[in-house]
């Protein structure tokens, strides 16, 4: 969960993908809030690896404990000894306890006592008002005490509490430093260990906190989602300015990045699926479970049931629409020092000796490649090198805008062509395992580039906007967020790692040589960073177009799609807006008109009535691409249509008389 | 003799055994867990872990009958243990926690709590990783050299005195007994199940040596 002042709370990804890549660096320790209202952790995907069974808070913790290796302390709605003694048998090493501390204070020594205080981390959220003062809130920062964090946390530390964790409300997510005063006046009350969490933006925080604030311990939640490397690089700073600690693991031998899959599970896996197709009463594993009602945003067209992680506000706004109010709202001004970051950061890691390129900017050769080409290079006046994953679904008009790049650039152009054997391969098993046959694509594509970078030892990868962002809202402005493994690992492969398909169909590690990931010492030692254009200069597709076409004599598609009213994306892969799509409808009920149309709310073009029928009249439709794809793989239409239904998500369809049904927008709206 | 060493993690009704168990099977052990003495007294080697009060925990292990078990099983048969935090502290002669408590002798060292003075403003519990100075050529730290971080969590050590088996040592303001072994006892101050690479490497030693032991029988 990436967290603002504790108001703003966007989903970021799984947690058990998350855990996974802190136990690869072997990080210190682990502080888990569970700050969800209820007993409910839905993770209900099929088509990811990672699932599990059951739902509850518990159910996940042991989960993650059993591939957590370091440490973990987990907090959220604790209130008896009963809850603590049950987080212990699941895994967790400390318990965090917040509001019920302050609701019955004897509630910390009878833990203490029960468990000893090294146990018991009473955590406290201190809000600074404008008039400087401090106040201890509970309930999640909702509820004022009038205490002040001293005061509370001296009666802690007297009650029996092991360690104190200190949390700034007005910090929270804001990436502009630690509260300071703050984090002292609370380490000079008590003498049990304080750490300090809330407004880490950079890797310098840390020492500061340290040094200045005398901190026993520094934490920080949304950076180490934000980076890549970031824990090593975390520690790397801290150590470089002099702070004594251990420095971080990034080869580690017991948790190690790239695990092998259980081939015999994952394979009846498979099997039970493909039985599942054929049989005549296709269900799903969790048919029987509760189907909560849809929702949708008030604002956009966004369900929230959704492929990407979708969260509403309390006004029922999706966190997609705030991120664009939040983008729309950056003044001319503030672009401009945006802009300046970024060059900053590319001049840094330009090339001195002429040896290699100054970046790479991976390109499909689409619209979004050609403004990215046209600002690393003609507007910031760097050269880049680009790489493109050749996914053998090119549009012809896609395919000439791609080979016209390096003409109208005067760029270097690196095009990778997978064999066509291992596509067709790749396209029918990962429809199979996944329900998405654009595996291979959406992992070529993240990670060809990163390759190149490494084996070419140039440190800066230059991407477009970063897509959920964009469409969900799972970043905001400051973040600056930057490419990662993990968020490679969770979204484009969906838990599924290219060493999945090895030994399938005779598919050997060779063949899948493209989509294997860098290691991270190499990673590390390239200094790579991975960063979105998004952040930098204001990202408007329907300007853009306009533009590149101008300049660039970038061509559109005469012919319309399918599945979508805009004509100018995804030229260079004919199945993401085709069968790829159609897919996304199959398992939560809408397709890219809901995207598209959700963007063009946001920035305007359309109203909220014209979007709804644009999305009744796309969302649904099989598309025309399907044939090429069924005789390219050599399957019929019969079998894909049984396999895609054992994707169907049971929270959005229903079989009602032989029927797929679902409710729609347009039911309520009217 | 048994075809497949057995551990046996010793459940005396305290502490969190979770974290070793989940630690010893992700290194492929299959323990036993048990508070039955005829188990301990048949196991290849014993794992001793433990969270919490020196005192209670020494009752619990004596109202059970595992307290005379496990030195049976250690002194009389040379079974392997070790013991983890807790666990290691009870390996000791006695603990001043909580008044004065007998151990189960099998390291003849007290154990005391870090004096205010030695702490030097430094806070209580110890918790975090610290480094630790590893002796040379030993069974648990084999293929380690020089020093290491490992994760701790506790109040009290055992003292540093003149041992005739091999010692670690960690420093909190003062120099004390990190992890210990003579023969067939081990004792570990740290917690290795939580200290990541080198904490599993520690564990994955101790597996190793009572596996070798087991096959010489």
């Amino acid at each position: 969960m990436r967290s603002e002042t504790f108001t703003t709370h966007q989903i970021i990804g799984n947690p058990v993908s998350t855990i996974d890549r802190l136990s690869n660096w072997n990080v210190d320790e682990l502080v888990l809030l569970d700050i969800s209202r209820d007993d409910q952790h839905d993770m209900r995907r099929e088509d990811h690896f990672v699932r599990y069974d059951g739902s509850s808070t518990l159910d996940l913790l042991g989960y993650i404990a059993r591939s957590c290796g370091m440490p973990l302390a987990f907090g959220g709605r604790i209130r008896t000894l009963e809850d603590i003694q049950q987080r212990i048998s699941a895994g967790a090493d400390k318990c965090v306890v917040n509001t019920q501390a302050y609701r019955r204070p004897d509630f910390i020594r009878e833990a203490s006592e029960t468990f000893g205080a090294q146990c018991v981390v009473v955590s406290i959220d201190a809000l600074r008002h404008s008039d400087g003062s401090t106040e201890v809130f509970v309930k999640g920062g909702k509820e004022a005490t009038g205490l002040r964090p001293e005061d509370w946390a001296r009666e802690v530390e007297r009650l029996g509490a092991g360690e104190i964790f200190l949390n700034s409300i007005d910090r929270d997510g804001v990436g502009n430093g630690y509260d300071l005063s703050l984090v002292q006046d609370v380490t000079d009350a008590t003498s049990v260990p304080v750490v300090a969490c809330g407004g880490v933006g950079n890797y310098e925080d840390f020492s500061t906190a340290i040094f200045e604030a005398s901190a026993a311990a520094v934490a920080a939640a949304n950076i180490f989602h934000f980076r890549e490397l970031s824990y090593p690089r975390a520690k790397q700073a801290c150590i470089a300015a002099g702070v004594s600690m251990r420095p971080a693991n990034v080869d580690s031998k017991w948790f190690p990045r790239d695990q092998p899959y259980d081939t015999v599970r994952e394979n009846e896996r498979i099997q039970a699926r493909l039985a599942n197709a054929k049989s005549d009463h296709v269900r799903s594993v969790y048919a029987s479970d509760d189907v909560p009602e849809m929702t949708w945003c008030k604002r956009c067209v966004f369900p929230v049931i959704s492929a990407t992680p979708m969260s509403l506000d309390e006004d029922g706004v999706c966190m997609g629409c705030r991120m664009a109010e939040v983008y729309d709202n950056i003044s001319d001004d503030e672009w401009k020092q945006r802009e300046g970051v970024l060059f900053d950061i590319l001049d840094q890691n330009r090339s001195t000796d002429g040896l290699r390129h100054d970046c790479i900017i991976p390109v499909s050769g689409g619209k979004d490649s050609y403004f990215q080409v046209h600002y690393v290079k003609n507007v910031l006046g760097f050269n880049p090198l680009l790489v493109t994953y050749y996914g053998n679904n090119y549009t012809d008009v896609g395919e000439r805008n791609l080979k016209r790049m390096k003409d109208v650039f005067e760029v270097d152009h690196l095009i990778y062509y997978p064999s066509i054997g291992l596509l067709q391969k790749l396209n029918r098993l990962s429809l199979i395992a996944m329900g998405d046959m654009n595996w291979h694509a959406h992992v070529g594509i993240a990670t060809l580039p990163i390759r190149t970078a490494v084996q070419q030892h140039i440190p800066t990868v230059i991407w477009g906007e970063h897509g959920f962002t964009s469409l969900c809202g799972q970043y905001s402005k400051d973040d600056y967020f930057e490419w990662n493994y993990r968020n490679r690992r969770e979204h484009s492969a969906r838990g599924y790692e290219w060493n999945f398909f090895v030994g399938i169909e005779g598919i050997t590690p060779q063949d899948m040589m493209c989509y294997q990931y860098p290691s991270d010492k190499k990673i590390f030692e390239t200094g790579l960073r991975g960063i979105y254009l998004g952040n930098h200069t204001h990202w408007d597709a329907n300007n853009h177009i306009e533009l590149v076409r101008t300049q660039y004599d970038f061509e559109v598609s005469e012919e319309p799609f399918d599945r979508t009213y805009r004509t100018m994306s995804n030229l260079d892969d004919m199945h993401e807006n085709g069968v790829h799509d159609y897919l996304k409808y199959i398992k939560f009920g809408y397709g890219r008109c809901t995207d598209h149309a959700s963007k063009d709310i946001r920035s305007g073009v359309l109203s909220r009535g014209q979007a709804i029928n644009l999305v009744r009249q796309y969302d649904h439709v099989k598309p025309s691409d399907l044939v090429r794809w069924l005789d390219y793989v050599g399957m019929d239409e019969r079998t894909f249509d049984q396999i895609c239904d054992t994707f169907r998500d049971p929270r959005v369809w229903r079989k009602i008389d032989g029927e797929w049904v679902k409710s729609n927008l347009w039911d309520r709206a009217g | 003799m048994l075809a497949k060493p057995q551990i046996v993690v010793v459940d005396y009704g305290m502490g969190n055994l979770w974290s070793v168990l989940s630690a010893l099977e992700f290194l492929g052990a299959r323990p036993l867990i048990s508070s039955n003495p005829a188990d301990i007294l048949k196991a290849e080697a014993i794992l001793l872990p433990g969270v919490g009060s020196f005192r209670l925990a020494m009752k619990s292990l004596i109202e059970k009958n595992l307290g005379e078990a496990i030195k049976e099983a250690v002194q009389i048969k040379q079974r392997k243990i070790l013991g983890i935090c807790l666990g290691f502290q009870m390996l000791a002669d006695f603990s001043l926690e909580d008044g004065m408590t007998p151990g189960l002798g099998l390291i003849p060292v007290p154990v005391e709590g870090f004096g205010d003075q030695e702490l030097e403003g430094r806070k209580l519990p110890h918790i975090g990783f610290n480094q630790v100075i590893l002796p040379n050529s030993s069974v648990l730290f084999d293929g380690f050299t020089g020093a290491e971080d490992f994760y701790f969590v506790h109040s009290y050590r055992l003292l540093l005195k003149a041992l005739p088996g091999k010692g670690a040592i960690c420093n909190y303001g003062v120099d004390f007994l990190a992890a210990y072994e003579y023969k067939n006892v081990f004792g570990v101050q740290f917690h290795p199940e939580k200290s990541q690479d080198v904490g599993l490497n520690v564990l994955a030693n101790f597996l190793q040596f009572a596996r070798d032991a087991g096959r010489k029988v």
